[in-house]
Order: structure tokens, then sequence, then C-alpha cells
């Protein structure tokens, strides 16, 4: 306030004065707000414009919405989409709240096992589980309808993958990490002395877990289903693969329908608008739900947090995640393992159904697929980098309260969080991909829309690490003479290394198996992993689908490994 | 077209192996020779490539890596309409990414031109191609590259030879609900040629009787001889007879059926793209496409040899004895984008 009044009464020497004391922080916070307008404003507004624009002149026209919406068959995908998502979301939550519970707070044996198999279930790219799934799920040829028919002599299917329900249920076997990772973080904190005074009035395990413990954690619950809901609708490759032979037209096929030629990117700005106000209003709702506060569970006092000790039901629970390992990680696996080494899947597990010639095909023989896999790597390293970067510097920022309007920096680091991918690579197309700048199939234009859209899981990541470094040991490098920058560089960065590291490595393993944005935006030497395996599974080619699917899982589990070996086996759980 | 028994076939084979060889080491004639020099300089060649399937095209992408060192072909496999979508995104953004367009789907050519899209070029080569596809268009606008079969198919260990259709209109009947497989004319150009021969000869009505019998739909017209493999479903319709034959070499159960209306035959041309960046190796690649290179490397994968010097693949009947519905470029043009919007209304997907 002083300063504001300074320079009222003697503008000009005051901005003189002003400019001789900028720090090199002002001058950093002015090219990170250029950064993330460009990254993250700019797409979403040039979305916004075309939307009302006609396709040849550029006139104002609401044409392209009486378009989008001219059509039952567009409304279908529409409702179909979001009828997806809550169902996949509400099979996840279903799926992922009792293992938490039993990982954080009980004495449940296997918690290593369960832990280490929802880091595959993450690690899995979802359209590899669908593929999976078809080949485990399929009503004639499934093996577990096999299975079934063989042992109980029935005619019809025990299950049929190619369902609404069978789609919602496989995409929620490969979301249901984030609710997990979400809810057991949250339980973490919680400490035990709640429980025992619930325990202390008469409360039984069962009554202190549904009205004490999970009642506290509702928050992470809630947004763990808000993001899923949020994947689940934006989600491209399991649509495809299962969604088609199924039937089901969804929001992400019908904006690729209209990317079909006369390509028009205004009628499909104008279909994803209302995916974006859809996802204003679940915050919203959340803000309303959420907005009684009584969830403090961490306070100054020391506090103690024990396991439960649940006799018998502590092998209910194991069951339950076994049940769950089974069904999205070991038994898909398998079967793809199968398939990959298979003349023809179908034929089963004979020697003379094995061969090599997938994966020498795709080694030796394929012009791509080697390209593709180092073009994962690397697109999804420097992605991860970036993000990482611009998410410490504006953390960084937010946290120390170092600049006024701080928090519209940290607005703009989140709000790719809350915007569907597909939405996201239709705005990099509509804003990039032509004039001026051309970057249509560049490398460069991917590794931009990665970093945009995992932009809040770095910055998520970065903020907690920045919370958790007490601010006297920079007081103590700025003293001694080290500028804001420095002291960074320094400083805080070496502190922060192993947590900054393991975001690292989450951004990666998500840009990694990323489809939904990569498939507007590649070009013919950029294509990456995902969007070949998609090309490839077109021609229901599934043994060498399920090879590529093999080497992309190697890929991914190196760096997984690398991670564990450096950050720790929880390296997905450092959260505040 | 030659006749050939047995033995004769495979003799080719043979012969049609050791000349693969040869191919890549024999000697160029001049106009290919002028033009490798300058594609030498453009150093690669961007094929969107829809017509033969994902090995079929790496496999001619590595022969003609092999016979023109120096310029590398990238090979872009996709469904013929998804390939036509990445050209039309290319174009919308203005950057040229394309070299040569291989669409099973004619239509996409007769649009392209009329847009002033592709480049005037008339290959040598295709002096020795098939006489039906000498000339594809009067303006050498586009060469015929593909001579694509689709017809029935059935598993034979859930499909008796007695019970499996005869007819394209045979798959209507009650009896074959939840049995059959398709592709998807949003995605694949021949079964977008295909629904529109049949749409002619049954009108719609065809096809909303076809959903009564609720058959798996796909994306391209290889993807139902994996779920006939695999024993999800027992026919497939209008897939491909090379991928079904090349799943027959492999050891799965699978039969041809040659439907009595006449299979779908694609005649289908490749085109090099007005703006493509590397204009000398995309006049190369259609050289190569239409010469003996192409032809021999895909004979081998069972597709349909497009010269009289290069045999037709084992196991085909061959041609001159099969009735064929071939749909013309102009139809084509007009009808597959309404069929596909007419299936999506019938199909909902």
């Amino acid at each position: 306030m002083a300063e504001g009044a300074e320079l009222a009464t003697a503008p000009r020497a005051g901005l003189r004065a002003r400019l001789a004391m900028l720090e090199p922080v002002t001058l950093l916070w002015l090219v990170l707000v250029a950064g993330l307008i460009f990254l993250v404003a700019a797409p979403l507004l040039k979305m916004l414009l075309i939307s009302f624009e006609e396709q040849d002149t550029g006139d104002f026209t609401l044409m392209n919405y009486a378009t989008a919406y001219g059509r039952q068959r567009y409304l279908d995908a529409l409702r179909n989409s979001l009828l997806l998502g809550l169902l996949s979301a509400a099979i996840s939550t279903i799926i992922a709240v009792p293992m938490a519970w039993a990982v954080s707070r009980t004495d449940m044996p296997g918690k290593g096992f369960t832990w280490a198999m929802v880091l595959a279930a993450f690690v899995m790219p979802p359209y590899l589980g669908a593929i999976g799934w078809i080949l485990l799920a399929g009503p004639n040829a499934g093996w577990i309808n096999q299975v079934w028919r063989a042992v109980t002599g029935a005619q019809e299917p025990l299950i049929n993958v190619y369902t609404f329900g069978g789609l919602a249920f496989v995409i929620a076997l490969h979301s249901f990490p984030l609710v997990f990772i979400f809810v057991k973080s949250a339980l973490d904190l919680i400490s035990s002395e709640m429980e025992d005074a619930a325990n202390i009035m008469g409360a039984g395990t069962w009554t202190t877990m549904r009205k004490v413990t999970l009642p506290l954690v509702w928050p992470s619950i809630l947004g763990g289903f808000i993001l899923i809901f949020l994947e689940t609708i934006a989600l491209f490759g399991t649509p495809a693969i299962i969604g088609i032979p199924a039937r089901i037209n969804v929001v992400t096929i019908q904006l690729w329908q209209f990317f079909e030629d006369p390509v028009r990117v205004e009628v499909a700005a104008a279909y994803a608008i209302p995916l974006l106000l859809i996802t204003v209003a679940l915050i919203g709702v959340q803000k309303l739900l959420l907005s009684r506060k009584g969830f403090v569970s961490q306070t100054g006092k020391g506090s103690e947090r024990r396991q439960l000790k649940l006799g018998p039901w502590r092998w209910v629970l194991f069951a339950w995640c076994f049940g769950v390992a089974l069904l999205a990680v070991l038994k898909p696996l398998l079967v793809l393992l199968q398939a990959s080494f298979a003349k023809a899947w179908g034929r089963g597990f004979s020697l003379d159904n094995l061969t090599l010639r997938n994966y020498r095909m795709l080694l030796f023989e394929h012009d791509m697929a080697l390209q593709s896999a180092w073009n994962t790597i690397w697109f999804s390293a420097a992605s991860a980098g970036l993000a990482l970067i611009l998410a410490l510097l504006v953390a960084y920022i937010v946290v120390r309260r170092l600049i006024r309007f701080a928090d519209g920096l940290a607005f703009l680091a989140m709000a790719p969080f809350v915007i569907p991918g597909i939405v996201m690579a239709i705005g990099f197309y509509a804003a990039y991909a032509g004039p001026p700048l051309m970057l249509y199939g560049s490398a460069l234009l991917i590794i931009l829309a990665f970093t945009a859209r995992f932009l809040p899981i770095a910055y998520a990541n970065a903020q907690a690490s920045i919370r958790a470094v007490h601010p006297e040991m920079e007081e103590a490098a700025r003293i001694l003479g080290c500028g804001r920058l420095q002291t960074i560089r320094r400083i805080t960065a070496p502190l922060l290394k192993t947590s900054l590291l393991g975001g690292w490595l989450i951004v990666f393993i998500v840009a990694s198996r990323e489809l939904s944005a990569a498939i507007f935006l590649v070009g013919p030497r950029t294509r990456t992993m995902s969007v070949l395996l998609y090309d490839l599974s077109e021609q229901g080619n599934f043994e060498l689908v399920s090879a590529f699917g093999g080497i992309l899982l190697v890929i991914t589990m190196v760096f997984v490994g690398i991670g564990m070996k450096l950050v720790g086996r929880d390296f997905m759980l450092r959260r505040d | 077209m030659m006749m050939l028994d047995r033995r004769g076939i495979l003799a080719l084979g043979a012969w049609a192996a050791a000349t693969s060889k040869a191919f890549a080491q024999g000697p160029m004639p001049e106009h290919e020779r002028v033009l490798y020099e300058a594609a030498r300089r453009e150093g690669e060649i961007t094929w969107y490539s829809g017509q033969y399937s994902a090995e079929a095209s790496e496999a001619a992408g590595r022969v003609f890596n092999e016979r023109y060192p120096g310029v590398r072909c990238n090979v872009v496999r996709s469904t013929s309409q998804v390939a036509f979508q990445r050209l039309s995104q290319d174009l919308r953004a203005g950057v040229a990414q394309c070299d040569v367009l291989s669409s099973t789907n004619g239509g996409h050519y007769a649009q392209l031109k009329r847009q002033n899209r592709l480049m005037q070029f008339r290959p040598k080569n295709a002096d020795g191609l098939l006489t039906p596809l000498r000339i594809a268009d009067p303006d050498n606008f586009y060469q015929s590259t593909f001579l694509g079969i689709f017809l029935l198919a059935h598993n034979t260990r859930l499909v008796s030879e007695a019970d499996a259709p005869k007819f394209w209109k045979d798959i209507l009947d009650p009896k074959w609900k939840d049995k059959l497989a398709v592709g998807h004319p949003g995605f694949s150009g021949a079964i977008g040629l295909w629904a529109m021969e049949m749409r002619r000869l049954y009108s719609w009505d065809y096809f909303k009787q076809l959903e009564r019998n609720k058959p798996q739909i796909g994306r391209s017209s290889i993807d139902p001889i994996t779920t006939m493999n695999a024993g999800e479903r027992g026919v497939g319709v209008a897939v491909s007879s090379a991928s079904t034959l090349l799943s027959i070499s492999r050891g799965n159960p699978l039969k041809l059926i040659y439907p009595e209306e006449g299979v779908l035959a694609a005649l289908s041309p490749s085109a090099i793209i007005r703006n493509a960046p590397h204009p000398n190796a995309a006049k190369l690649f259609m050289e190569f496409q239409t010469g003996v290179g192409l032809s021999n490397a895909i004979r081998l994968l069972f597709n349909e040899s497009i010269r009289p010097d290069v045999p037709p693949p084992e196991g085909s009947r061959p041609l001159d004895q099969v009735k064929m519905l071939a749909p013309s470029i102009e139809d084509a043009e007009k009808g597959v984008p309404e069929v596909r919007d007419a299936w999506r209304d019938t199909f909902g997907v």
C-alpha cells in the first residue's frame, strides 16, 4: 500500500525507482504469465472464438452450434459420454475406497502386493487394457466365457465386454488408481484418536469407518470421482476399440468425426464447449458439497496412527484387493502376453501357436515402430521436464507470495486439470496447427500440448514439495547475498530433488500413454507409440498390437524401476 | 489374364521371391534413374497408405527402400477414410506432409482433382499395368495402384460350407443374428464402396435388415478376419481376399465365399498431392507402385498383382472367372459420404 501511495504522488520518479528496483523475479513472472497464456489460455480462447466463426469467411455465426446439436446422434453421444463418465467414476470409487482404507488404516496382509498392482494398473495404458478385456470377455471367444461355457455347459456368455456396462467397467479398471491415491493420502493423515473417540462412544469398527473415517476423506473421494469423470469423457482409445463394436457413440468419437473431410474445426469447437461448462458445473458442485468445511484432520497436536486389527476380516479385504488385481492387471496382462506370442490368439496356449513373428515384425521390419518408441520417450521426457520447471517456478512464486496476483498464475496452471484432453487438443490444433506458427505435425506442438495437458499434475506436486521447505533456509541464503533465482537453483531445487523427480516420473508415465490429444496433432514422423497402436488396432490384429503394447510396457517399467530406485517405492503418493 | 494350375503358381511364387531380390539389385530404366537422382536430394517420401494392409504396406515400403537407397519411404498406414482425414487436416492447417495418397475410396481423387489439390503425372511404368487399370484418369492426375477383392468368408469350424451364405443378401436371414462381422464405412474405404453397391442392388433397406442381425462392427475391412479367427463370429462380411488368404496360409480355419451377385472389386488409384514436400520422390514412388516392384512385394501377401507380368497370388480365384461389382470413381465421390452418414444413423456408430 505504501508503495502505491508513493506512486500516486510522484508517478514518474516512482516508476523509475521501481524499475531500478526490479527484481529478476518480476521479469520471470512476466515470462511465466506469457508461457501460461500461450499454453493454456490462448488455445481455449481460440477455440471459443472459432466456435462462432463461419469456416471460410470468419464471419460471426451460430450455425456451428446448430450443426453440432442438430442431430439426435450427436446428442446421444453427449448423453452416452456423461453416463459413461458417471458410471466409470462410480465403479472406480467402489473399487478403490476399500482398497485405500485397507492399505492405509488396517492390518490387511499383502499391502506391498496391492500397492504394486495399483501402480501396474496405473501404468498400463487404458487402450491396452481394453484389448486385454476383448480377449477375456468377448461374448463368444473371450477366455472367461470359454471357460464358463466349458464348466457350466451354458449357451449364453457370462460377461460381454461389448456393452455399456462392459465399457464402463474396463475404463474403471484403469482409472481407479487415481481415487486410490487421493483417498489413501488423505486417510494417511487421520490420526487414530478420532477413531478411538468413536470407539469409546460405543461404535464398532464398521460404524467408525462409515461415520468417522470415510466422511473425513469425503473431499478426496469426491475429487477422485470428478477427476475420473473428466478422464472418462475425454478418453478416445477405449471407446474406439470397445465402443464401436458395442455400437456406443461417445463425444470423443463424435469430435473425431467432425475432423473428417471437410474438416469442421468450428463445429468440433462448438461441440466441445459444453464439456467445459459441465466441468465448471462439477467443480461448482464440489465446492458446494464441501462448503461445510468439517474435514480438518491435521492439527498442531501430535497424533498417533495405529493399524486397525481386523481379525479374519482382513482376509476378506485382501480377497477384494486380489480380485481387483486379477481383473485390472493379472488377467489382461496374461492374455496380452499370450496373444503377443501367438499366431492366432483364439487358438490358445499351444506350442504350434507360438511365434516370435509379431515382435520380429515390430522390431526389425516396421518402418515406424522403433521411431515411435523413441518419440514417445523423448516427447514424454521433454514435456515432463518442461511442465515441472514451469510448475516449480509458478509454485514458488505462489507459495512464497512473491508477487501480487500470484493466485492468477496458480489458476492458469491448474486450469488444464478440468479441461478434457481432447478439448485441449482441438484448441491446440485451432490455435497453432496453421498459420502463423504452422506447428502441425511437429514434435514441438506435441510436447507443448502434453506440457499443457499435464501441467496441473506437475503443479500439484511442485506446490506440495515447496510447502514442505521452510523459507528460513532460503532466507539464510538471501542474507548471505544470493539473488532469488540463485537461491532457487542452489538451495530450494536441491532440497526438492527427490520429490520433483517423483513428479517428473508421474508426468512421464501419463504422457507416454497419452492418445486423445496426440491423435489430433501428430505427423508422419512424429507418431507416438499410442497413436501407432491405435492405427494398428484398426485392423483388429490383436497379436501385433499386444506385442507392441508389451514393448510399451517394458519401456514404461524401466522408467518406473528407475523412479523407485531413486525416489522410493511410493513416489506416486508424495502429495500434500 | 494368364491361367495357371497350382504347380505353375508355386513355381511362379518361387520365381517372384527370386525376382524381388533381383529387383532390388537390377538395372534401373532411364526414366527411373533420372527421378531417383532428383529424389535422393529430397531424401524421403511420405506415403499415406490405405489400400494395402499394414503388413503389405510395410513390405512395399521396405522393397522401395532397398531398391532406391537414400530415399526413405515413410509408411503411414491407416484405413482409407482415416488417411484422407489426415490429409484433410494437413490441408486445413496448410502444412504439407503427404507426398502420395493411396486410398481404396476412389471418390477421394475425384474430389481432390476438382479442388485442384493433385499434381499431374503419368508414370511410364503405368503402360505395363493390366489393361483395365492402365488409364484411371484421362488427365493423369491419379493412377491405378490397387485391385482389391472384397467378399464373404466363414470360419469353417463354426459355419459349415453347406450352411454358409452364397449371396450378399443371404446374410439378412435372421439365422445369422449375432454371427456376422463387418468393417465400418467411416474408416474403411472399401466398406464404403461395398455399402454403396449393396444400396444400389437392394436399396438402403438392406442395411436396416442387416442391423437386425447385430453384426459386430469393426473399423477396417480386415478387422472381421481376426474376429473370425478368434471364433467370436462365424461369417465375415466384405472382408479383403488378400488378408483372408494370408490368414488361411497361417493355419486359421477360414474359407472365402464368392457371392453370386459378384465380389466387390476396388480398382483404386494413388495420386501425388500438389504441394507434396518431396515431388521427385513422389514421382519415383508412383513409378514404383505401377512397376513390378510393388506387385511383386504385395502378391507374396496374397494381394492381386496389378501387372500381367507378375502372377496373381496363390489360392485366389483367377479374376477372369469372377463376377465383379466395380463402382466408378464418380459414383464414389458422392455415394460413399452418403452411405457413411446413413450407416451411422442406422447402426448408431
